[in-house]
């Protein structure tokens, strides 16, 4: 289970959202235009979770989607599908999908979503950042 | 002489290597007990008997149809297979385990937040031949 791979294949998933289809970042860009979706880097990669390099685990990858001006109503309305437990517009429901392609993942749970203010250019935006435990093989095939 | 870790461990039943589903693994070797005190001792004495012993392993669940934990391990609860298990991991000269088994139990366990996990009791049957691995 690559890192690289691991968050292009989450980037791609995300852009089937058709609200941020084509605005989804696959690692942290230094500029940010509301709606978008960021996927970062990880808090950990536990190795050896079997014997013989059988399966490592990501932990807490997370996923952040920028949404409009946290003082706009507008914006909780537009974040209410992404942090959605289903549906075609929610994080949860598109990352754990099951998938015909192989992943570079065998396991992917959407564990949680924090809302946060974040500050682009000046003006504060409603963010929620989701995060991401996987389960993987720990050889590279 | 040095510390070994476990991760190293090599793990195979009926000759199907399931290493790479495996978190943990246990190898129990025991004897009976013959109580032989007799008058005038000042404590039990005893003496050896059978050799017994039980293993067990525990790991991660894995949906491969035909090498993962539940197709291997399922269809041979209740007969005797081959258990082979690397102490060290795999080398000429390193220590290895090979016995017959009894297969007792296999436990299939699904948490709500968690991976789904398997684990395996087993019973040894006969002897162990623990001669090095060539």
């Amino acid at each position: 289970m690559e890192l690289d791979e691991v968050m292009e294949a989450v980037a791609d998933r995300l852009g089937q959202i058709d609200r941020i289809a084509g605005r989804v970042f696959a690692y942290p860009p230094l500029k940010v235009e509301a709606p978008a979706g960021i996927v970062s880097y990880p808090d950990a990669i536990e190795f050896d979770a079997t014997y013989g390099r059988g399966v490592d685990m990501m932990r807490g990858l997370e996923v952040t989607i920028v949404e409009g001006k946290i003082s706009d109503r507008d914006a909780r309305d537009r974040m209410a599908p992404y942090v959605a437990g289903s549906g075609t517009g929610s994080v949860k429901a598109v990352l754990e999908a099951a998938s015909v392609a192989p992943m570079p993942w065998d396991d992917l749970h959407v564990l949680s979503v924090a809302f946060d203010v974040v500050t682009i250019a000046g003006t504060d935006y409603l963010a929620a950042t989701f995060k991401i435990d996987l389960a993987g093989p720990g050889t590279v095939s | 002489m040095s510390v070994v870790h476990g991760r190293h461990t090599v793990f195979k039943l009926a000759a199907k290597d399931l290493s790479t589903y495996t978190t943990t693994s246990q190898l129990e070797k025991s004897a009976d007990a013959h109580d032989i005190t007799t008058y005038g001792q000042d404590a039990h004495v005893f003496s050896g008997g059978l050799l017994n012993g039980a293993a067990s392993a525990s790991g991660i669940y894995d949906s491969a149809t035909s090498i993962g934990p539940r197709a291997v391990i399922d269809p041979l609860v209740g007969t005797v297979v081959t258990l082979l298990r690397q102490v060290e991991g795999a080398g000429s000269g390193k220590p290895q385990d090979v016995v017959q088994v009894l297969i007792t139990k296999y436990t299939e366990t699904n948490p709500v937040a968690d991976m789904v996990t398997w684990a395996v009791d087993l019973q040894l049957s006969g002897t162990i031949d623990a001669t090095p691995q060539p």
